[in-house]
């Protein structure tokens, strides 16, 4: 193979990676179990929720197997494009400000901090226990009555009326806590592959170091930032939670919307019209940035 | 300045509710997650009622802490019928591992509108009103034929109780006797200091009966109003939540929640408080016996219902649990610590319950109804 000349086009050097040529081959019954659960535990679901959204709803909790597109008809209303354009937002700005407070964590873990696997086992660590638990004990922690803020307020660093549990801050401190690990791991898998060598390289030739790091780190580590950031922002889709418990329950978010049909309304047909929607989006979404992201690596190297 | 750390408190029955409707799938899908029990130590064998004959195991599907300890012992001391427990948290809860095919269970206790719900799904077996003498002797008859169960069918009356709100005496001086009083408190000098139940019929049927309509409309005309109240209310809402209410208004968080009177008499019990069932009226909820679908032991499960239908029994239920009894008041008098019995929270006065009315649910007033709870949320 040609691999070793090195002016390869990058569609070609893609078309070889694609075909497995030049590495060892695997033979396909491997992924067998793993198509087998999906297969199973989502195809299957995802089906039946198909079927439901075109079904229609009777009485209380039957439902009749047809095909209706009332449900989405009932869902295309300014009121429920509100509620998946917040779920959006939420989602969208939830994703960057995870980005915000992971880049520099990973950077500095990968590029400086000397005991790393002591400080990856602290970000993994929370893990270890329930969501609901960690989530609720910021009820605690963002109290107006906990100590750290009286002190803050009676010092007159924080005003007296301010306000944090049962706000968007509140839901948006729950989100960056509970959903940095899956931002900070693969950046930093992506940036402890760095060869530090090309940053110095790059000043040596005259980049300062906000340009050697726009030109040559970000490139090279924009697939991490990619795999983090849809690591967040597709469960963020779904966040209903956060939202309740830090949030007040104050507003509606697709996921709300969606458990309020299955569990309050029992309408299933319409919860699960609504879920297809939200897949259906996010899909399309998706791909968009993964293609657009795609892109921007290819034209970075 | 927080009094109870968050790790010390306790839900009740009711404050469960909003929070496990969340798990609700994750209860339906995992098989039964809460411990059994097996209860047969042997107790008095005093007072046996006329039960009539069962025998074997009975398979008891209820709220947490909902039975006076003693009972169980007494029971099957009295009847022979051993007692398996096992335990929900919300009516939701029960609705889906119902749904799912759990069996095996004898008797359960949902809130009306759930028996009228389970009843439509064809989850319940009949109520055989002849094994019951004591129901027959002593149950109030204002508790027969109640709106979700018009035939006596499916449930027999277990607890009873009532929506409104309550507020701190110490920090609310205007107080309060009505709805109106409390949406207009709420939007002016109480504002963010005011939570809301994360329950759909409550709000919005309370909201229904402050604009002078029934708790249950479903004329369009009447929930557009109700929706539109609602969303003026929305910016004043410091929380919408079922389950922390309670410890907000002791912690002085909240000076007003509309809730229910288990809560508020906890409330009641910690802080100056009071807790209010408004002028114009509101919701009475009746929690009731029901014996689910394939149930295998029926005669026990009729053979409890009974058995708590027993005057003394029942009286020892109310001093466990703090909710209304549905019999007879005379039948009670004189068996009822009187502390009790003159308690306008467990009981409340003749004349004020006249104004309550059940939850009664339809389809369509589901539907009407969810969506008006979005846009109040949007709002």
């Amino acid at each position: 193979m040609a691999v070793g000349t090195s002016r390869l086009s990058l569609r070609r050097r893609r078309d070889i990676v694609r075909a497995g040529a030049g590495g060892p081959r695997y033979p396909a019954w491997l992924a067998l179990p793993a198509f087998v659960w999906y297969a199973l535990f989502f195809i299957g679901p995802l089906s039946i929720m198909a079927v439901f959204s075109v079904a229609e709803r009777v009485g209380f909790t039957g439902i009749l197997y047809t095909f209706s597109l009332d449900n989405f008809v009932y869902l295309w209303d300014p009121l429920y494009g509100r509620v998946f354009l917040r779920t959006l937002g939420l989602a969208f700005f939830g994703t960057v400000a995870t980005l915000i407070v992971g880049f520099p964590l990973a950077y500095y873990l990968a590029r400086y901090a000397r005991r790393k696997t002591l400080l990856l086992m602290l970000i993994v660590v929370p893990f270890w226990t329930s969501f609901l638990i960690r989530t609720y004990s910021w009820l605690i922690i963002l109290d107006r009555d906990f100590p750290v803020f009286r002190a803050l307020r009676s010092i007159g660093v924080l005003p007296e009326d301010l306000q944090i549990l049962y706000t968007s801050k509140a839901v948006y401190i729950g989100i960056v806590y509970n959903y940095l690990p899956l931002m900070v791991l693969p950046l930093y898998a992506a940036l402890e592959r760095m060869d530090w060598s090309l940053v110095e390289a790059a000043q040596d030739l005259g980049d300062n170091a906000l340009q050697a790091f726009r030109r040559v780190t970000l490139p090279l580590v924009l697939p991490g930032v990619l795999a983090g950031s849809l690591l967040v922002f597709i469960p963020l889709m779904g966040e209903f939670l956060t939202p309740v418990i830090l949030g007040g329950d104050l507003t509606v978010y697709a996921g709300n919307l969606i458990g309020q049909q299955f569990l309050t309304a029992r309408d299933w047909p319409f919860g699960a019209a609504i879920a297809m929607v939200v897949i259906a989006a996010m899909t399309v979404l998706v791909l968009a940035y993964a293609r657009l992201a795609g892109k921007q690596a290819e034209y970075g190297r | 300045m927080s009094e109870t750390p968050i790790w010390e408190r306790r839900y009740d029955r009711k404050g469960f509710v909003a929070l496990s409707a969340m798990t609700a799938f994750l209860a339906a899908c995992g098989g039964s997650t809460t411990a059994d029990e097996d209860t047969d130590t042997g107790g008095t064998t005093t007072g046996a009622a006329q039960a009539p004959q069962a025998s074997g195991t009975l398979h008891y599907y209820n709220w947490a802490d909902y039975v006076n300890p003693e009972t169980y012992p007494k029971f099957t001391a009295d009847t022979g019928v051993k007692i398996k427990k096992d335990f929900y948290a919300s009516n939701e809860d029960l609705q889906a591992k119902l749904q799912g095919g759990a069996r095996g269970y004898d008797l359960i206790v949902p809130t009306g509108y759930m028996v009228q719900i389970l009843g439509d799904a064809n989850l319940l077996e009949p109520i055989d009103w002849s094994k019951l003498p004591n129901v027959e002797e002593n149950l109030d008859s204002k508790f027969r034929k109640l709106p979700f169960d018009p035939q006596d069918e499916w449930s027999v009356a277990k607890d009873w109780g009532t929506t409104g709100f309550v507020y701190r005496t110490d920090l609310v001086k205007e107080r309060p006797t009505t709805w109106k009083e409390f949406f207009e408190l709420a939007k002016g000098k109480y504002s963010k200091k005011v939570t809301v139940l994360d329950g759909i019929p409550e709000v919005v049927g309370s909201t229904l009966v402050m604009l002078g309509h029934s708790y249950n409309s479903e004329d369009e005309g009447e929930l557009q109003e109700a929706r539109d109240a609602l969303i003026e209310l929305k910016p004043h809402i410091l929380a919408i939540t079922s389950t922390e209410y309670k410890q907000m208004l002791i912690d002085g968080k909240a000076v007003m929640a509309l809730g229910w009177n288990g809560d508020g008499a906890a409330v009641v019990a910690k802080k100056p408080a009071e807790y209010v069932v408004p002028e114009e009226g509101g919701e009475f909820w009746v929690d009731s016996y029901a014996i689910p679908a394939g149930a295998k032991n029926p005669d026990a499960a009729h053979a409890w219902i009974n058995y708590v239908y027993d005057p003394e029994i029942n009286s020892l239920e109310t001093a466990y649990t703090y909710y209304g009894s549905p019999l007879k008041r005379d039948v009670l008098e004189g068996v009822m610590d009187p502390a009790i019995l003159s308690n306008t929270d467990v009981f409340p006065a003749e004349d004020t319950l006249a104004k309550l009315e059940p939850n009664k649910v339809t389809p369509e007033g589901t539907k009407l109804r969810d969506r008006i709870w979005t846009e109040f949320k949007s709002a």
